[in-house]
């Protein structure tokens, strides 16, 4: 019998004469986390496709368990035992915990008429297989995203799973919610089960797999085992080029500073918090999700009413009362999910850039196309934004370059402050550095901005000052040459 | 009762419906003098159930699998038309009505039949696609077939359907009211629906379509079936339940059922049905329904203006879509 449980050889798949994989190889051994990595569109989800049957392959050899196999079917895959767990995690918010464990084996079973007692066996099965406890009778939607996983991944394990395909578990997670699906990850190995893991989080294969296979453009330009390689490998072969780390060296910081928060509380988010920003700095603010990070950013925007204290601009106390009171403040914002708050998907690129500031395209109402469109592309051009076609939609986008759009959206607006909250979520190395870059270039420029983050190398290469924020409080600040990424780790935990 | 489940209730939007039916019920019998809670009033109000409720079961059941029908009325006045029609032409339905029930059932099934082919192969937004088909069959009914309406020559077995009864009731000044056997209908769907949504993997199947489409495709529904087998057995039923109508109305007027969508689906959406899918349940149904009916009746008997009768009926519709668009933001944060 052979050493792997998968392999794959010279696998090849075009998608109307786009070749999506060309000649990839694939080895997935028995109760090891090999993870498989690569940046947006380099093919990982095809691989993942045509492991799970969804797509047929045009080209190469698949076996598993030394079986040769000639055309994987869904229902193939789940026979042999192989798992998807999708980003979405496929669960069904209206229904509760037992239903969304049970469902699946009793369409396999093809049952008729519901049995509530053979339901909550299936489910108390599917609990036990990795000692997790919850209430049956929950709604899905009411839980964690954390919890969720937790119920999918136990509804997985129901077929005799031997190897489980995770597509991007950790985006939605916070460190902690990430070390307990680690813990379980590695009772998952114990039991000599094989997980295959997609990320593009460096940290996060560093720990936990045992394999890489590293994809660039369809094709894998890396496969082995983890421990051959370094991290600037790593990055060096998911992007194809060598990314040196360009720590922000502040140029010019005004003396008097741009922004004063004097005992700012906002009951229950965050409570007496003061500091202030100068114009040509970058200021990080870290914390935990529910440390109150995000909710002060709001506030700052107008999106959250403080219950007591002060703002002050450039010395004049004022009231945010609502974002388009910020944006005449020259105060701009680009939110955490900028898919759904900072983006119109489903609207041309030129249009996206110009959203927020249309006054400046028209006259006493009326827009004026033509010179929208012009604008649109000075901003593609200043922030290389990669498009042929500015009337695309947003949504034909990297993230990466999607981010841009959102920040060349707010630089139209002459701003003092910007406000950036988690810049780089969900976008790849190469991608992210362009950001970082653009930013530095913004402060160097005499903005004054704030980065929000729980990305906290990210924190330490790009900003001149942290302030760390724990439970709504702010618990420590440090300048640049005291910021070290071990220092910030402490304070939070 | 424990805490969690009082909990679990007070979130859902059925018991709420329940008090205000409840409350509602006893503001009118205090305002009204005792009237409402008389026999004769009770047993219209029953009566006035009998169509409407039907109705709104099988709009739930579309309303619960993601999807909305504005078609049934269109369904339901083609089948019955049809039906009738054939039956009188052809002298049928004289002693035994089960003729004429089972053509309208066979006419609502190929239309409704129609919409699940169309939603089930093309995907396309179920709103869109019966906004158009309600069009299409009102044009079959009235331009192709040219339906007249049916009322001195309506079949002896339908009158005789529509006018049987289980028992009579007089009030103080000595009207009479009777209670409809077809009150069995109502009581049958509401006891199937019931069983099918809670205790069939056909029911979970609605739900789970309706919760998330995508999901339920991958847990291995045929989903493209599912919704054809739905708006099948949807159209059937309204064939049938215009017959039912027909019955009660001792008449069949193809035109009667204009409109009829805009009053059921508010109710549906009251009763705690989501317009994104996925939740709903017959008990909320026949509450809000129930209580739509009591407030029109009601009007009567206290003295107002019939013409109110829009106003309140508009109130509802906005009161339904409100708490259901609340609740889904509730659920998404």
């Amino acid at each position: 019998m052979s050493e792997y449980l998968l392999e794959m050889s010279g696998i090849c798949k075009a998608f109307s004469g786009v070749q999506a994989l060309d000649h990839v190889n694939f080895h997935i051994r028995p109760g090891k986390v090999m993870c498989l990595a690569g940046e947006n569109g380099c093919g990982k989800s095809t691989l993942v496709k045509i492991i799970s049957g969804v797509y047929v392959r045009d080209q190469g050899d698949v076996f598993f368990q030394g079986q040769k196999l000639d055309r994987i079917t869904p229902a193939e895959a789940t026979r042999l035992g192989i798992q998807v767990i999708y980003q979405d995690l496929s669960i069904f918010p209206n229904l509760t915990v037992r239903e969304n464990l049970a469902i699946n084996s009793e369409i396999t079973d093809r049952r008729r008429i519901v049995n509530r007692k053979r339901w909550t066996k299936t489910a108390e099965e599917a609990l036990s297989r990795i000692g997790y406890q919850i209430d049956l009778d929950v709604k899905m939607g009411e839980l964690s995203v954390a919890d969720k996983q937790l119920v999918a991944i136990c509804r997985a394990l129901l077929f005799n799973a031997r190897l489980i395909i995770m597509d991007e578990p950790t985006t939605a997670l916070t460190k902690r919610e990430v070390d307990a699906l680690f813990r379980t990850v590695r009772k998952l190995k114990e039991e000599g089960i094989a997980i295959m893991f997609i990320s593009h989080k460096v940290e996060e294969i560093f720990e936990i797999s045992d394999d890489v296979c590293i994809m660039r453009n369809g094709k894998n330009v890396f496969e082995g085992p983890t421990a051959d390689l370094t991290r600037d490998d790593f990055s060096y072969y998911m992007t194809g080029r060598r990314i040196q780390p360009d720590p922000f060296v502040p140029e010019h910081i005004q003396e008097k500073p741009v922004l004063e928060v004097e005992k700012l509380c906002a009951d229950p988010y965050y409570h007496d918090i003061s500091f202030q920003l100068r114009k040509g700095e970058i200021l990080g603010i870290t914390g935990l999700l529910g440390s109150g990070r995000t909710e002060l950013a709001m506030s700052l925007f107008g999106l959250i009413r403080p219950d007591s204290g002060k703002i002050l601009l450039n010395g004049q106390p004022v009231s945010i009362k609502s974002p388009e009171k910020a944006k005449e403040l020259r105060i701009g914002y680009v939110p955490e999910d900028r898919l759904t708050e900072g983006l119109c998907m489903r609207q041309p690129i030129a249009d996206n850039i110009m959203l927020a500031s249309l006054d400046k395209v028209s006259r006493r109402g009326i827009l004026n196309h033509r010179k929208l469109f012009s604008e649109a592309c000075r901003w593609v051009k200043t922030f290389s934004i990669a498009t042929d076609d500015p009337h695309k939609y947003a949504q034909t986008l990297s993230g990466g370059n999607q981010q841009k759009i959102v920040l060349s959206k707010w630089m139209n607006n002459n701003l003092d402050i910007l406000i950036l909250n988690g810049p780089t979520v969900g976008v790849d190395i190469g991608a992210k550095q362009d950001i970082h870059h653009l930013v530095h270039g913004l402060a160097h420029k005499g903005l004054a901005v704030i980065i929000i983050s729980d990305d906290i190398s990210e924190v330490v290469t790009n900003c001149s000052r942290v302030i760390v924020m724990k439970e709504g409080m702010i618990v420590g600040e440090m300048k640049s040459e005291e910021i070290t990424d071990q220092r910030i780790t402490e304070i939070i935990h | 009762m424990n805490k969690t489940a009082w909990k679990r209730l007070t979130k859902r939007t059925e018991f709420y419906i329940f008090i205000v039916l409840i409350a509602l019920i006893a503001g009118i019998q205090i305002v009204s003098g005792g009237q409402l809670l008389e026999p004769t009033t009770l047993v219209t109000i029953l009566r006035g159930m009998v169509v409407d409720g039907m109705f709104a079961l099988i709009c739930l059941i579309v309303m619960i699998s993601g999807g909305f029908d504005l078609s049934f009325p269109a369904i339901s006045a083609f089948a019955y038309s049809a039906a009738t029609t054939i039956c009188v032409n052809q002298g049928w339905c004289e002693t035994n009505p089960l003729a004429g029930f089972l053509l309208a059932i066979l006419f609502g099934a190929i239309l409704g039949a129609f919409n699940g082919w169309i939603i089930a192969n093309f995907k396309l937004n179920t709103m869109i696609v019966t906004l158009g088909t309600q069009t299409f069959f009102t044009g079959l009914t009235m331009g192709l077939f040219q339906m007249k309406e049916i009322t001195s020559t309506l079949p002896a077995s339908f009158r005789a359907l529509g006018e049987s009864y289980f028992f009579e009731v007089y009030n103080s000044q000595g009207q009479r009211s009777t209670l409809t056997t077809s009150i069995v209908f109502l009581i049958i769907m509401i006891a199937v629906t019931s069983f099918v949504l809670r205790k069939t993997m056909f029911g979970r199947a609605l739900y789970a379509i309706g919760g998330n489409e995508v999901s339920a495709e991958r847990a291995g529904y045929n989903v493209k079936r599912i919704k054809f087998i739905l708006y099948v057995a949807v159209g059937a039923l309204a064939g049938f339940i215009g017959m039912v109508r027909v019955c009660l109305a001792r008449q069949s007027i193809p035109k009667a059922m204009v409109g009829k969508e805009m009053a059921i689906i508010p109710a549906v959406i009251l009763g705690g049905a989501s317009i994104f899918g996925g939740e709903g349940s017959v008990f909320g149904t026949i509450c809000a329904i129930g209580l739509i009916t009591v407030v029109s009746n009601s009007m009567l008997l206290v003295g107002i203006d019939s013409y109110w009768q829009n106003f309140f009926n508009g109130l509802v519709i906005l009161i339904g879509i409100t708490i259901s668009a609340v609740q889904a933001k509730r659920q998404r944060r």
